[in-house]
């Protein structure tokens, strides 16, 4: 026995004890994640968030590392989803400028989007045999991710799955918008920016503001909007569904 | 910085208090976004501290759903048995809000551009 292995062993038991590891491995994992998308000259199918979490989840099953154990540790990180969705605020009050008397049919495709959203994923996954854990994810998966998992807690559904489909939303509406806007022959930028906003959120906010200042006013107006209205409404209507 | 820091965590605080007193169904952090929103208003303006935390914030918003996205792990294997069922209904689904969303606006809006 080489005497360096005890210590190395000693390291690692003091380290895998420590919020440090967890902390240090989500960060550079999503370091890592936001250089490959600057690489890709920030091509949406290159999104750094789904780069981070297949690092982070490969690593912790590589070294067996229990998810609570992980999540011990990134739980400081978790935490600023409160405060990101507090600050929210900002986007929105900078939005409400913009609305120029357009609340009202923005609210009635508010309502219609998010009704959209809810009904299509729900039936689809049930019409092809997909169980009530898996169903009960898709109720708040159009709405931003930090408040999506609140809203899962309100209503006893795994935030985490709710999480995964929030973010893998996001991600597809970045990546399908301009194909669905075209199809439709939908031009002005206001309307394309907030549809992708009520759909795919925060993702779909970031991808609006990269093409179009005024679409990504709307996409964060929209994006807020179905937050609160979503929070609100979602835990009603589940609970009148019952 | 921390002045900004500072404001939005009293308003998270605020919202916490409510939602545990009053509103138990709406998430906490949304009432305080809500009354944020209202200050915000009532003021008149951003704070430019306020303004700079809430730009890093959304700048960085994926970072802070890692943690619980990477509980993906415990669900992998039901997730693969429902992989089909799961992307069909994700992408129908995205396409179908964005397409609804966006002519529901269309045929309200009175200004095209």
């Amino acid at each position: 026995m080489s005497p360096q292995l005890p210590a190395i062993h000693e390291i690692w038991v003091y380290l895998s004890g420590s919020p440090l590891l967890a902390l240090v491995l989500t960060l550079s994992a999503y370091q890592a994640g936001l250089l490959v998308y600057e690489r890709f000259d920030r091509n949406p199918l290159a999104n750094p968030v789904m780069i981070a979490i297949a690092i982070v989840a490969s690593v912790i099953t590589a070294i067996d590392m229990p998810y609570a154990k992980y999540f011990e540790g990134a739980q400081f990180v978790h935490f600023l989803l409160g405060t990101a969705t507090v600050a929210l605020a900002v986007p929105i009050y900078k939005g409400l400028a913009a609305l120029r008397g357009r609340i009202l049919p923005l609210l009635a495709a508010l309502l219609a989007g998010g009704a959209t959203s809810i009904a299509s994923a729900v039936g689809i996954a049930k019409l092809m045999g997909a169980d009530s854990a898996i169903l009960g994810g898709f109720y708040a998966k159009s709405v931003t991710a930090p408040i999506a998992m609140g809203i899962a807690e309100r209503i006893n559904v795994s935030p985490t799955l709710t999480a995964v489909f929030a973010v893998t939303t996001g991600i597809l509406g970045a990546i399908l918008v301009r194909f669905v806007m075209d199809a439709i022959g939908m031009k002005s930028w206001w309307q394309r920016g907030f549809a992708v906003g009520v759909a795919a959120h925060g993702i779909g906010t970031s991808r609006a503001f990269s093409v179009h200042p005024e679409a990504g006013t709307y996409a964060s107006l929209g994006m807020g909007l179905h937050g609160v209205l979503g929070a609100v409404l979602i835990p009603l209507a589940v609970q009148f569904a019952k | 910085m921390i002045a900004g820091l500072v404001q939005i965590l009293l308003f998270q605080g605020l919202g916490e208090i409510v939602a545990r007193f009053f509103l138990p169904l709406i998430p906490g952090p949304v009432i305080g976004l809500v009354l944020l929103l209202a200050w915000l208003r009532i003021r008149g303006s951003v704070p430019a501290s306020v303004d700079l935390v809430a730009t890093a914030f959304s700048q960085n918003l994926g970072l802070l759903f890692i943690p619980a996205a990477v509980g993906v792990v415990m669900f992998w294997p039901h997730i693969r048995s429902h992989a089909l069922a799961i992307g069909a209904a994700l992408v129908v689904s995205v396409v179908a809000t964005m397409a609804v969303t966006a002519l529901v606006l269309r045929a309200i809006a009175k200004d095209g551009q």
